[in-house]
């Protein structure tokens, strides 16, 4: 195409706008785009291992997770529910977490039993230093797949929900 | 020269003004006559066809109108009043919602303090806050049932696809409105309506867990999310709903009004873009390529046809169309006011992040897709069924090239559409009903767990 005035100022108006597009998109984000949530989290300590007996579900008010010992495996479970983000409570009467929102059942291990929650209760990082069972908040791991499950164990007595 | 001459105007004897005037009876009358009315109203109050008619151009609320409407519009059945009723309510929720702002900081620490405040410390308070509530909850009904009604009336056809386009716009925009208005009071209802909402954008592939957190301005719901869904309650969303409702507005005008017009069976008013019969189109002016033109954009009765013009079946909008909106409006307004007197908002605990009140349900326009949720992956449930109806409903005029607007020559189209109301309708039913704790089948006459 021959370069003219014309031309030029008719491909001119739509880059200039491209242009001013992009630079409002630009700001528009910087200004918008969330910032990162600082301090809280990291590593807390969550007091001695042997504290957390078998078939135990405690919950940590300061880190907002649950510590659950299935068959003397010890797991952090994020309280946040996979499926929608509900709160997930243990249940005592059946030693498993059911959600209140839509009904999604984890055994004491946080993995998947049942309900709309694509996988099981996602986990922090736990460690021991010394005695002590120090937890990795600033890390999150998905919890395993319906299909990776191993522990799967049964209730043991009547849900929290309602269901037999 | 003489032509012009013929158009001169006589200031002393201007048009709007006639000369054989009555004499001003009465102080009201007086000041109707005065100047400084005359200055504000650019129209006299004439009783006559001719007064009649410049009452609607001349001032700007009522220029929103056409000056005459086919009989046909005036009648209930044509729109059940419901895009009116619509436009009224949100009328409402400006005004009690600009009461509200004088008292409400969104703020984590306050708003909850500021909605127990409103209700026994501020005169009327609670009275605003309940006929903003379910003014909101009634716009959102109305808004689908205008939906339905344009959809069985096939107004949203050729010439009227973008208005229609537009329509969905404004039930998106009625929605954002209903979603962030209902986390503001910062109770435990709020806050896990809201928790379960956002939490479906994370399903979406790739950028949902960005665009979460842009929504929500951060990993979780807290201060940034309050301010953001204030920002957008307040001004975001009420200047656009405003913007697009005028166009909305304006489209209808100049797309016709979807009613049949006096045997001829043509169905616009101003619109040229259909045809509607042969004979009609014989008549008019044919382009080279077979399609009506107008000749000009301001010759809106270009359509009309002769024979039409010898049945006139328009009546003058002052006053038949403007008492009965005027009814309708006191009516809207007195049903929301007997409610906001009656049944109070709720207001449940303050939001706690740790305890999820069982069951945590979403508002009821959206415990249909949480109903689905409960019995499909979240991927097709929460985004693929939704998005895909939001889609669908847009490009639904598009698709669906059948001109006819009769039931009888749209039978696929009508039971397609009638079998997805009844299942939204079903779904919602379910989940705002006959769900209770661990979203469990419970019924209704048990133990209702709906909330508004
Ligand atoms: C904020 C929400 C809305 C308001 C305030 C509103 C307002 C109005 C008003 C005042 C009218 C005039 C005639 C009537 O009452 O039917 C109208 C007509 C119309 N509306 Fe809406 N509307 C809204 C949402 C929608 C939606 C959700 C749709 C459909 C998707 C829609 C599609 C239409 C169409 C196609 C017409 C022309 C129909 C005809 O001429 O018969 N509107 N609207
Ligand atoms: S949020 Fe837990 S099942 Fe939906």
């Amino acid at each position: 195409m021959k370069l003219t005035r014309r031309s030029l100022l008719e491909s001119g108006w739509k880059l200039g706008g491209g242009f001013l597009a992009l630079i409002a998109g630009w700001t528009s984000w910087e200004l918008l785009r969330p910032l990162k949530a600082g301090g809280a989290s990291g590593k807390i300590k969550l007091g001695s291992a042997s504290s957390y007996a078998p078939g135990t579900a405690t919950y940590v008010n300061a880190a907002r997770l649950w510590v659950a010992n299935a068959d003397g495996h010890l797991f952090a479970l994020s309280q946040k529910c996979p499926h929608l983000g509900c709160r997930i409570p243990f249940c005592e009467s059946s030693g498993r977490f059911e959600c209140p929102c839509h009904g999604s059942v984890f055994d004491i291990g946080g993995e998947w039993i049942s309900g709309p929650s694509p996988r099981g209760m996602d986990q922090h990082p736990l460690s021991i230093e010394g005695d002590i069972l120090v937890v990795d908040t600033s890390q999150r791991i998905n919890g395993p797949d319906p299909g990776a499950a191993v522990f799967l164990t049964p209730a043991t007595g009547p849900s929290c929900s309602g269901k037999g | 020269m003489t032509e012009a001459s013929d158009t001169v105007v006589d200031v002393r004897n201007d048009v709007l003004e006639p000369q054989d005037r009555p004499v001003p009876e009465g102080w009201f009358d007086r000041v109707r006559h005065g100047e400084a009315w005359r200055s504000m109203f650019r129209h006299p109050h004439l009783d006559t066809p001719r007064g009649r008619a410049l009452q609607s151009f001349s001032n700007v609320f009522l220029h929103v109108y056409p000056v005459k409407v086919p009989a046909r519009v005036l009648k209930v059945r044509y729109s059940w009043r419901l895009g009116y009723i619509a436009s009224v309510l949100f009328g409402v929720l400006l005004a009690t919602g600009v009461y509200l702002m004088f008292f409400y900081t969104p703020s984590v620490t306050s708003a909850y303090g500021d909605m127990q405040q409103l209700r026994t410390g501020v005169g009327f308070g609670q009275l605003i806050r309940n006929v903003h509530r379910w003014s909101a909850h009634l716009m959102v009904l109305v808004v689908i049932l205008h939906l339905v009604r344009v959809f069985f009336a096939g107004a949203y056809k050729r010439p009227r696809q973008f208005n229609w386009v537009l329509g969905i716009v404004l039930l998106a925009i009625t929605l954002g409105f209903s979603f962030t208005g209902y986390l503001l009071p910062w109770d435990q209802l709020s806050y896990w309506a809201v928790t379960v909402g956002t939490n479906l954008v994370n399903y979406i592939p790739v950028l949902g867990d960005t665009l979460r957190d842009l929504l929500i301005g951060g990993e979780q719901i807290g201060q940034a999310t309050l301010l953001r869904f204030y920002a957008l309650h307040v001004a975001v969303l009420p200047v656009s709903l405003a913007l697009v409702l005028m166009i909305h507005i304006w489209r209808v005008r100049k797309d016709g009004f979807a009613v049949k017009r006096g045997g001829v069976g043509a169905f616009a008013e101003e619109s040229t873009d259909v045809t509607p019969i042969a004979s009609v189109t014989a008549v008019t002016n044919v382009a080279a390529d077979g399609r009506r033109v107008r000749l000009l954009g301001v010759v809106d009765r270009e359509s009309v046809t002769a024979e039409e013009r010898l049945t006139d079946d328009t009546v003058f909008t002052w006053p038949h169309m403007l008492v009965r909106h005027v009814v309708v409006g006191l009516g809207t307004v007195a049903v929301v006011l007997t409610l906001g007197v009656l049944f109070a908002a709720p207001l449940r605990g303050l939001a706690n992040p740790n305890e999820t009140p069982e069951p945590a349900k979403a508002p009821w326009y959206f415990v249909g897709l949480q109903e689905l949720l409960s019995h499909f992956d979240p991927l097709v449930a929460g985004i693929f069924v939704p998005a895909g109806a939001l889609i669908t409903l847009i490009a639904l005029p598009y698709i669906d090239r059948n001109p006819a607007t009769e039931s009888r020559y749209r039978k696929v189209a009508i039971t397609i559409f009638s079998i997805v109301l009844l299942v939204a309708l079903v779904l919602t039913v379910l989940g705002a009903l006959f769900r209770g704790p661990g979203w469990e089948f419970i019924a209704p006459w048990q133990h209702s767990y709906l909330e508004l």
